[in-house]
Order: C-alpha cells, then structure tokens, then sequence
C-alpha cells in the first residue's frame, strides 16, 4: 500500500500544481496565467499541450479528481473504516488503536495488530490487559474517543445486526452497561449489513482497495509484456532483426538451457519458496529469470569466438509472425474462458489472479505498440539513428519507444478498466479470489444469493460501474488529447 | 482467392495443435487424481477399509483405459539423473515424490531402491498375522495402524526433516511392539536405502539435460486423436468423463448447448436490429445533440457490468417487493411444463418466454452498445469518402445515399463479429446463466469449476478455442469473398 499512497499524493499534488491552486499565494491566479502563456508560445511542449487538451474535456477532468479520491480512499482505507477507535483514553490512558498494524503506525512505532497492554488507572492500579484486535472497544467505558468514520471493519461481524439488516431499517446494538436496545446514530450501519452482520460501508472502502491493487499489478506486468514484444515485432518486422547463423543457434540453445537450468532444475526451489508465502516465491521467480538471462548472454558470448565460414553468414529473424501468432492464439480462446480455467488448476489467491489477468491482458497493448512501431520505424528520426549507428537497443528505447507511448497509454488504461471488471466477474462467480476476502464482486455476489438485500446489489455494482466508467472516461479523453487523429 | 485460402489454411493447422496442447498441459496440471475421482464417481470407492482388492483391480484397469500408464508426451526434456521409467507408476503422489527424491540425490537406481524397501515394508506389514488376547487387541491394532500410516505418508514426502521425524517414530514403535518384530529385518533395510540416498548421491547428473523419445503411444497422442480401441480421442469427440457423474462430457456438452446456443444467436440478432439503425443516425446526425447524447448513453452503458444489469433487472422486475412480472430463475416451471413438448412447439415458446426475456435483455445490451459504437465510427468513416460525395453529386437522395451506398460498406466490420456466435454459445454467457440459473452451458462451466470436474473444463477450453479459430477462419475467408482487396495483398 506505500505505493499507492506515494503515487497518490505526488497526483494530487501534480494536479493542485497544474491547475494553479497550490503555488500562487504570491501573485494573483491572472498573472501567472499570462507568464504561463507566454511561456507556452515560447516553448512548444507536447505533454503540456496534450493537458491543455484533456482539461477541456470537464467530464474526463471530473473522471480524474473522482480516481484520485478513490486512491485516496483506498491509501487510507484502514482510517477510514475500523471498528478501533483512532483515539481513545482509558483510565487516564492515550490510546491509539486503529494505527496499530499500519503503516503509519508502523512509522510511529505503535505495534502490530495484536499489540497487548496492560492498562493501569491514575493511582497505578492495575485494571486490565488489552489486547488491540479482540478488545470490543465500544463496551469500554472510555473517558475520550474519536472513532474513524465508518466505526466497523470489512470483517468484523456485528451479532446484533445479523440476517440482511437494511441501511433504513431497525438496527439493535448492545451499550456499555449491557442492555440491547436501538442503535445511536454514530453506529449505524449507514449501507445496511449482509448475511453474517458485516458492514457493507466499511467492505466497499476496503474493496476499493482490492480493485484499485488488481488494476494497477495486473496491467503493470500486462504492459510489460506488450510494450516489449509489440515494441520487437513492430520494429524489426519479419525481415529487419538479421544475426549471423551461429548466434541465433546459439541463443536458441541458450533459451533451452536458460529455461532447463533457472526453471527446470529450480522447480522444487521454487515451488518451496511459494509454500513458504508469494514474496520469497517472486524472488525464486526473479533468480531464475537471472538465470535465464545470464546463461542467454554466455551463449551469445561463445557464439562470437566460432564464428566462421558458412556460420558467418545472416540469417532473418521472423519476430513479427512469432509475436502476432502469439497475440492470435491468445486471443482465439474468450478471456474469462481462459482465466477460469487457469485459475481452476491453480491455488486460490488474488495475486495469482492478478498475475493471471496480466499475463493474458496484454494483446491488446501489444498490437497497439506494434502498429504504432510499424508507422514509426520509417519515420525520419528513427532512420537517423540508424544511419549514426546506434545499436538497435538504443533506437527502440530511446528514440523510437518514447514517441509511440501515446496509444498504449490509452490502451492500458482500457486495460486497467477491463481488468477490475474482470476480477469484478471472477469473485462474483466466487472463483479464483479466495472467500474471505471482502471485494466489490463478492459482495455483489452475497446480493445475488439473497435478492431481498436491494443495498447488496445497488451500492457494490455503483462502486464497480462508477469506477470503470472513470477509467473508460480517462481513457477516451486521453485518446482524443494525445493522438487528435484517431478521436472519433 | 485460392492461394489466400490456402495461406490461411497453413496458419490455421499449428494454431489448433498450440490450442490443443495447451488444453493437454492445463489437464495435465489439474492437481487432483483422475482415477480416485473417476472411481468415485461411479461410485466404487468404499470407505478405507472397505477397499477390497476388487475395488483395486478396477482402478488398476482405469488408469490402463485412461492411459495413465504411458508417458506424457512425445518427447521429454529431463536430466540424466531422471529415470524413463517412472512413468509407469500408478499413484500419482507417489510419482510426484519419486521426482523430487531423485531430483534431490540424483541416483535413480538408490531412490527406486528405498521404493521397492518401502513397498515390501508396507506388503509385509499388511500380512501380519495379529493374534492376541482380546484387551490388547484394540491397543495392537491402533499401533499397527500407526505404523501403516506412517509408511503411507513416507512413500508421499520428500522432505529431509519430515523423513527423519517418521523414521524415528517408526524406531520407537518398532522397539516399543513386540509384536512388530518381523518387520525389524525390512525397516533396516528401508533405512539402510534411505541412508544410501545421500551417500551415493550423484547430484551432477541432475544438471545435464537429456531427451528421451517415447514414440506415438504416449498420453497426448492417445487424448488427441485416440488409440483405435477404446479411446476416440479428442478430434472424434471424445472427451472423457466426467468426474461429478462419470456420463460422457460430449454427450452432458450436447445436451446444454442448445439452450446458450438459441440465446446467443436470439439476443445478437436483437443487437443487430437495434443498433445499425442507432449507428447509422447518429453518424448522419454527427455532432448534433441526438449524436452526443447518444454517445454518451452508449459509453456508459458499455461500462456497465453485464452481471450489475443482471441483478438490477431481477431486483426490479422480478422481485415480489417491487413488480414480480417475470419469474426469477430457470427456463421453466416443473409443475406446468409438460415434458412431451418439444422444445418449438408454440406451447413450450409460450411457457419459457417469460423466462428467457430478462437474460436476453442482459445479453444483449452488452454487445448492443459495443456494436452501435463500432457501427457509428465506420458510418463516419465512409459517409466522408469520395464515392459518397459523388453519389450526392449525382443528385441522388439522401436516403438513397445513405441506405444504399454507404450502408452496404460499413456493415463489412461488424459482420465479422458474427462468427464470435459459435464460441460465445459456449463460453460466452457464464455470469448471465449464472445470474439467471439458465441450465446452459455457462451454468455447466460454473458448476464443473465449482466441482473441480477437469475435463469438463478442459472439454469446453479445447472446444472454444477450436470454433474461435474455425470462425476466424470462416469470417477472414468471408471477408475476402465481399472484399476482393483482401486476397490480393
């Protein structure tokens, strides 16, 4: 979650930043719109002017504030839904449970989730031990408290409010001294409960979480993958990328023993490193892609000392057949198809769905780089390059790749869209997404199984629908802003 | 016209062998045992120890009738280490094991020699004869059970650790139970072998890669194209069984399509009548209100869930809190429907219709506002060229120019999208028929990943990713039928 809250606030400052809100205490909003003016007819600058062009477009704008709420909802998730109090002083004690087990309590030093007190009164007397994550901090008597604002967490079931308990209708709850009776207004499950009493508010904040998580993971390896291998097949084409004869045996022979050596004689290293949880498993994943990587480059290396003769000799490389038979044959079999059936044979966990959803995202990304390569690569500053002798790495990275972003930018973003639906339609389906993690699907999916609960239905489905509209938005506007040409 | 269609054939061959390979691998990877699920389903498999030597036998002649005896695949990669053999043992955990422990010591012939001690041990331990006085009986029994399961569990771990720990706990049985005496001689042996694991271990030959060739008669082959004997093989329909039930899954696949096939092809034939005339006004109309209002309803509509729509029309149409006009789930009423009907006889259309309007509603919205949003842009695309201009400079009328010049033109793109009919009735429609409990093919997917049933689900991969690749075959043929550009690139 440090991420999202870093990329979070570095938007939204960003934003503050362009639309002159932060920084102009010291002249007026007139002035400085006449020295950004003039500055801009000095300096043509091709993302400032594709802003220009986003900002006047007020939905997408209201579609972009609207995302950076939802980060921000999601960055501070555990703040805003708790069943701890965020401050609470108990005999005479300052107590600061919701921050226990977060980040900021990390950083403040306030232990973990399960932090145990003892608690003494003002005369040094022992009361009793608390323990943070079983204590029902709502039958204490606490002398001051500031609850977070939604006071229930994603998992914590209110015994009181069981069986579908509606947002307008009765709700009981069980005060300090022991009587169950109407329940205050600060208690209130404000969007009703399901089944087993858990609060349907405080699992929609934490489920933006979860779907926020799946866009971003998911479409980050999905991008990757396409960026990369649009990025070769556009470039080189079927007939660009030439080797001599030797060195393309030999990479072939140096992919083989990559792949016998970092995943075959690995294979317990790594199924070992999963069991033990997914990040030392990653790690395994990483070194044996060292592995891979660094075998390809010796076999390359060796290549070169025999080169002779008839092994001299050019052979083509037909990258663009490879990639785009690739693309077809990931495409020829129905998305949710494809991903209930891997997810079938695999363990349940969301980051293996999100890794899923990634790896059979990326077509779309990958077609779009590559056409975009393909119109590129005779354009005159890629030639020039060339001409200087630039080596082929080079020419893509650096010169070709950071002209040709705009349509994957768009396109990802459909993709981030597309891929929150799609976690959506797995934990609706109850597939793939283990069940007890609370998501927007899921709780939809509890709406399913009991039709009577309208609030089931109507506020996760809103969540979910609201969010990819904002992503489908951004993603058109952003269309129309950076490449004028394909607005339709 | 010819040499396009035959470069397309030449494509569309190693297409379906990648298909059908990587359906092999998934079903190669499902972690379950087929024939303990198999047995079960037919429902031989008796509680543990009712499990007779009968019971044996017919897993025994499964596991021949399903090939598990043959390896996997054509060739294999492995290491020197590995041995070509393996593949014959039966219990899959058992094999698993056997991997990892030669994988581990790098010595076949040691490791298949702590098998065959552990085998002997487990043989003999079955065949002791207790005779006992009757209160010790209950006490000697357990113990023995103990020992039983212990040696189980060995011939499935490979751990270190987990082997050390089972071996001294048999040590103190064995010196704690008299009666356990004659098993001295082989729990010696087991540990002489397990100790010459790691004496003899020749790790290095784990790290020299060797394929082995195994010749046609391998697993693949046999699921591909059969054996012309029992087995059909995949290309003539024959999918396996299923695990829920053990009823053929090409005869459970027969049974379902049906129904999905008649909703996908009802509701994107609605989708097409709505939407060509919505795309094509609004693409006249551009840029006026009815353009952009348009637009902007089928933007959003195009971002709404189609399992939200679902859950939204139930909730407002068949719910007995609000309007209950439509009934919530299923295709028909048992107690109404009359089971001579077939499924067009107007009766039966009359009784289901109610049914089927909510999902077709569901089904179609979602490829109504794609299809209108495509339909628009082509629209757009070809009023702006030069014969259409002509066509007005002609002095034709606008309707004239419209509906007969430009519409022809602009359907070519969505035509394509037809062919996704075949692959969509099978696939296409999992949270529809879920939502509405149609018992289709999406509501069969559901419940075979619910029920981990494999071949159901590799079954219904294989087939999707087959008819995908036979529609884009058809539609790209097509195409370059009514577009003679294609062919001649």
């Amino acid at each position: 979650m440090n991420i999202l809250i870093i990329i979070s606030f570095l938007l939204f400052i960003y934003c503050l930043y362009e639309d002159g809100l932060l920084f102009t205490k010291k002249s007026s909003q007139k002035q400085k719109k006449v020295i950004k003016e003039n500055n801009e007819k000095q300096k043509f600058s091709f993302s400032k002017y594709a802003w220009n062009q986003f900002k006047k477009n007020k939905i997408a704008l209201i579609s972009l504030y609207l995302l950076m709420a939802l980060v921000l909802i999601a960055s501070f998730a555990p703040y805003i839904a708790n069943d701890k109090p965020l401050y609470a002083k108990y005999e005479g004690n300052k107590l600061y449970p919701a921050f226990a087990g977060t980040n900021i309590g990390w950083i403040l030093n306030l232990g973990d989730e399960t932090r145990t007190d003892s608690i003494f009164d003002s005369q040094g007397d022992f009361v009793q031990i608390l323990q943070y994550d079983i204590t029902d901090w709502r039958q204490l008597n606490l002398e001051d408290v500031i609850w977070a604002p939604i006071v229930y967490s994603p998992k914590s079931m209110d015994r009181y409010n069981r069986d579908y308990v509606s947002p307008t209708g009765k709700q009981r709850y069980k005060n300090p001294s022991g009587e169950i009776t109407e329940i205050p207004k600060r208690f209130r499950h404000r969007l009703g409960t399901d089944g087993i009493g858990r609060d349907l508010a405080s699992g929609l904040i934490h489920g933006t979480r979860i779907s926020l998580l799946v866009g971003l993971v998911s479409m980050g390896i999905a991008s990757i993958i396409g960026i990369i291998l649009g990025a070769l097949a556009g470039f080189f084409g079927d007939n660009k990328l030439k080797m001599p004869r030797i060195k393309y045996y030999f990479s072939l022979l140096g992919i083989f023993l990559g792949l016998f050596y970092g995943f075959g004689q690995r294979k317990y290293v790594i199924a070992d490193g999963f069991s033990n949880g997914f990040g030392s498993g990653s790690i395994q994943i990483l070194l044996s892609i060292l592995v891979l990587i660094s075998i390809l480059i010796v076999c390359r290396y060796i290549s070169k000392l025999i080169m002779i003769g008839k092994l001299k000799e050019d052979v083509t490389v037909p990258v663009d057949t490879f990639v785009s038979r690739g693309i077809e044959l990931l495409n020829s079999i129905p998305r949710l198809i494809l991903i209930i059936t891997i997810t079938s044979v695999v363990e349940r966990s969301l980051w293996i769905v999100m890794v899923i959803i990634g790896l059979t995202g990326w077509t779309r990304i990958a077609r779009f780089t590559r056409a975009e390569f393909l119109r590129i690569r005779s354009l005159e500053f890629v030639q020039a390059s060339e001409a200087l002798g630039y080596s082929s790495r080079r020419t893509i990275f650096k010169h070709a790749l950071p002209n040709s972003l705009a349509p994957v930018f768009v396109s990802i973003a459909f993709g981030i869209a597309s891929a929150i639906l799609i976690e959506a339609g797995l934990s609706f389906l109850g597939i793939g997404v283990p069940t007890d993690i609370v998501t927007w699907g899921s709780l939809l999916n509890l709406g399913r199984q009991n039709i009577e609960a309208w609030w089931l239905i109507i506020f996760p489905g809103m969540a979910i629908f609201i969010t990819i509209t904002i992503y489908n938005m951004i993603a058109e506007a952003s269309r129309d802003a950076l490449d004028p040409r394909l607005k339709s | 016209m010819l040499k396009y269609t035959i470069e397309r054939l030449i494509t569309f061959i190693p297409m379906l062998i990648a298909i059908s390979l990587i359906a092999f691998i998934i079903s190669i990877m499902a972690p379950a045992d087929p024939v303990e699920r198999l047995s079960k389903a037919a429902g031989t498999e008796g509680s543990a120890d009712e499990q007779s030597s009968a019971s044996k036998k017919i897993k025994q002649e499964l596991r021949k009738k399903l090939g598990l005896d043959l390896p996997i695949f054509y060739v294999s990669i492995s290491n020197l280490a590995s041995s070509d053999t393996l593949h014959k043992i039966q219990d899959k955990y058992q094999k698993t094991n056997l991997k990892a422990l030669t994988h581990q010591s790098g010595n076949w012939q040691a490791v298949s020699n702590y098998y065959h001690a552990l085998l002997k041990l487990e043989k003999n331990q079955k065949s002791l004869q207790i005779n006992s006085s009757q209160e010790d009986l209950i006490k000697i029994t357990e113990v023995n059970n103990q020992f039983g399961f212990e040696i189980g569990s060995l011939l499935e771990t490979s751990k270190k650790e987990i082997i050390d720990i089972k071996l001294t706990k048999m040590e103190n049985l064995l010196n704690d139970n008299t009666f356990l005496n004659e098993l001295d001689q082989d729990f010696d042996y087991v540990v002489d072998c397990y100790k010459k694991l790691s004496t003899q271990s020749t790790r290095w030959k784990t790290f020299i890669p060797t394929i082995a060739w195994y010749g046609l008669n391998n697993q693949y082959h046999v699921w591909l194209v059969g054996n012309g004997n029992d087995r059909r093989g995949v290309i003539r329909g024959d999918f396996g069984e299923s695990y829920i039930d053990g009823q053929p899954i090409a005869r459970k696949i027969w049974n379902k399509i049906g129904i999905s096939f008649a909703l996908a092809v009802i509701s994107i034939l609605i989708a097409y009548i709505v939407s060509i005339p919505i795309g094509i006004y609004s693409a006249y109309k551009k840029d006026t209100f009815f353009d952009k209002g348009m637009s902007l309803i089928l933007f959003i509509l195009y971002s709404m869930p189609s399992f939200f729509i679902g859950l939204l029309l139930l909730l407002g149409f068949a719910n007995p809190d609000n309007l209950s006009w439509f009934p919530v789930s299923g295709i028909q009423d048992p107690s109404s429907f009359d089971p001579n009907w077939s499924w067009w006889h107007w009766d039966a259309l009359k009784h289901r219709a109610p049914y089927l309007i909510l999902p077709i509603i569901t089904y179609t919205y979602g490829s109504f506002a794609f299809l209108s949003r495509i339909m628009r842009i082509g629209m757009i695309d070809i009023v702006s060229q030069d014969y259409i201009r002509t066509a007005r400079a002609k002095g034709l009328g606008e309707n004239k120019v419209i509906l007969k010049h430009a519409l022809r033109n602009s359907l070519l793109p969505i035509i394509t999208v037809f062919a996704a009919i075949f692959p969509s009735s099978i696939g296409g429609s999992v949270i529809i028929e879920v939502i509405f409990s149609i018992p289709g093919m999406g509501l069969e997917i559901y419940n075979s990943v619910l029920n981990y049933d494999y071949p159901m689900i590799v079954a219904v991969f294989t087939l999707v990713g087959f008819l995908t690749m036979v529609g884009y075959l058809v539609s790209d043929l097509l195409y370059a039928v009514v577009d003679p550009r294609i062919s001649y690139k």
